[in-house]
């Protein structure tokens, strides 16, 4: 039929996508193992979601802070070593996604709240999973949470995956 | 505050080395909505895995009645209609489509759900949103922030679908 497959040529085999963000800590690794665990274990059927997984990279001019005499020398070199790290977590993450034929990987520079929320727009998602810190209210409140904020302002369904805490 | 649970009506859902998925509902609409999204997406493609579903409804303390029922003195407690009307309307949704159990928690609802989510030993809690905004959150309070910080499992929060979106 010409509209399932015009339909199907535009969603891209109709399946819905599902965007994961990472970043260097072992939370969001965990994260991912986990999603893909539990998504996209399916032996040889082809899983229902498309995976999109998502780096946000700070840009060296937020990451610096305070701006002092020299910052305009480190600039470069902050630069560098932030692309190095967010190869680094790419890479770790394709080596954790070789089970997903067709995953995407992205690296976008900016706000990881920001990045991840419009990571969601773009690829039209129906599912946003992050890590989270764990971190207690204050930290929260000082640091920023980026898994409070998606949750708040993401699109879609966001699942927030937590390394299990032992209770005493 | 100490969360009881009772287990209403409902055959007992295959526990098979699967997935087992708590889904906490509460007698409104975004909840069930957030139900039926979790069972399309989630659980149906995935029912020859042996996922086992619970739906946990939560129902606010100082609603309930307790009457001693037995002559040793057992108490049950009385659910007003409302959660016992929620429950049953997740049921159906459910029954189509897989088989699971069900279960009332009582008191404060994010305690009452976080407790049982780590009774269950559940694999993954799937809640809805009402979608306050920040100040209503503050002040209200917000059952789905509160878990998503404190349960010992993994947290989907399932938007309400908005109709100009698509």
């Amino acid at each position: 039929m010409a509209e399932e497959s015009s339909a199907a040529a535009a969603a891209g085999e109709g399946r819905m996508t599902m965007v994961v963000g990472v970043d260097e800590s072992e939370h969001s690794y965990y994260a991912l193992q986990w999603t893909l665990r539990h998504f996209f274990a399916g032996g040889g059927g082809q899983p229902q979601y498309r995976l999109a997984v998502v780096n946000a990279k700070p840009t060296a001019a937020s990451a610096v802070g305070l701006a002092g005499p020299g910052a305009a020398d480190v600039l470069p070199f902050v630069e560098a070593d932030l692309k190095k790290s967010s190869m680094r977590v790419i890479d770790k993450a394709k080596e954790l996604c070789a089970q997903v034929s067709d995953a995407l990987f992205e690296v976008i520079e900016g706000d990881a709240r920001n990045v991840l929320c419009e990571a969601v727009e773009r690829h039209q998602a129906e599912m946003l999973v992050v890590g989270s810190h764990g971190y207690g209210a204050i930290k929260r409140a000082v640091l920023g949470s980026v898994s409070d904020y998606c949750s708040h302002h993401a699109h879609c369904t966001v699942m927030i995956v937590k390394k299990p805490k032992h209770k005493h | 505050m100490e969360g009881k649970s009772a287990t209403a009506s409902g055959e007992a859902g295959a526990v098979v080395a699967g997935m087992k998925v708590v889904v906490a509902v509460d007698a409104s609409e975004e909840s069930l909505n957030a139900l039926t999204w979790a069972l399309d997406s989630v659980i149906a493609p995935r029912s020859g895995a042996g996922v086992s579903v619970v739906v946990v409804h939560a129902q606010p303390g100082p609603d309930h009645f307790v009457y001693p029922v037995a002559a040793h003195g057992i108490a049950i407690t009385y659910s007003p209609t409302s959660a016992i009307e929620s429950m049953r309307k997740a049921q159906e949704e459910i029954s189509r489509k897989v088989s699971a159990t069900g279960a009332i928690v009582e008191g404060d609802a994010k305690e009452a759900i976080c407790q049982a989510v780590e009774e269950m030993h559940a694999d993954l809690l799937i809640l809805g949103s009402r979608g306050l905004g920040k100040i209503k959150r503050a002040f209200l309070g917000s059952v789905s922030d509160y878990l998503v910080h404190h349960a010992c499992c993994p947290v989907l929060v399932v938007k309400p679908t908005k109709a100009h979106d698509k």
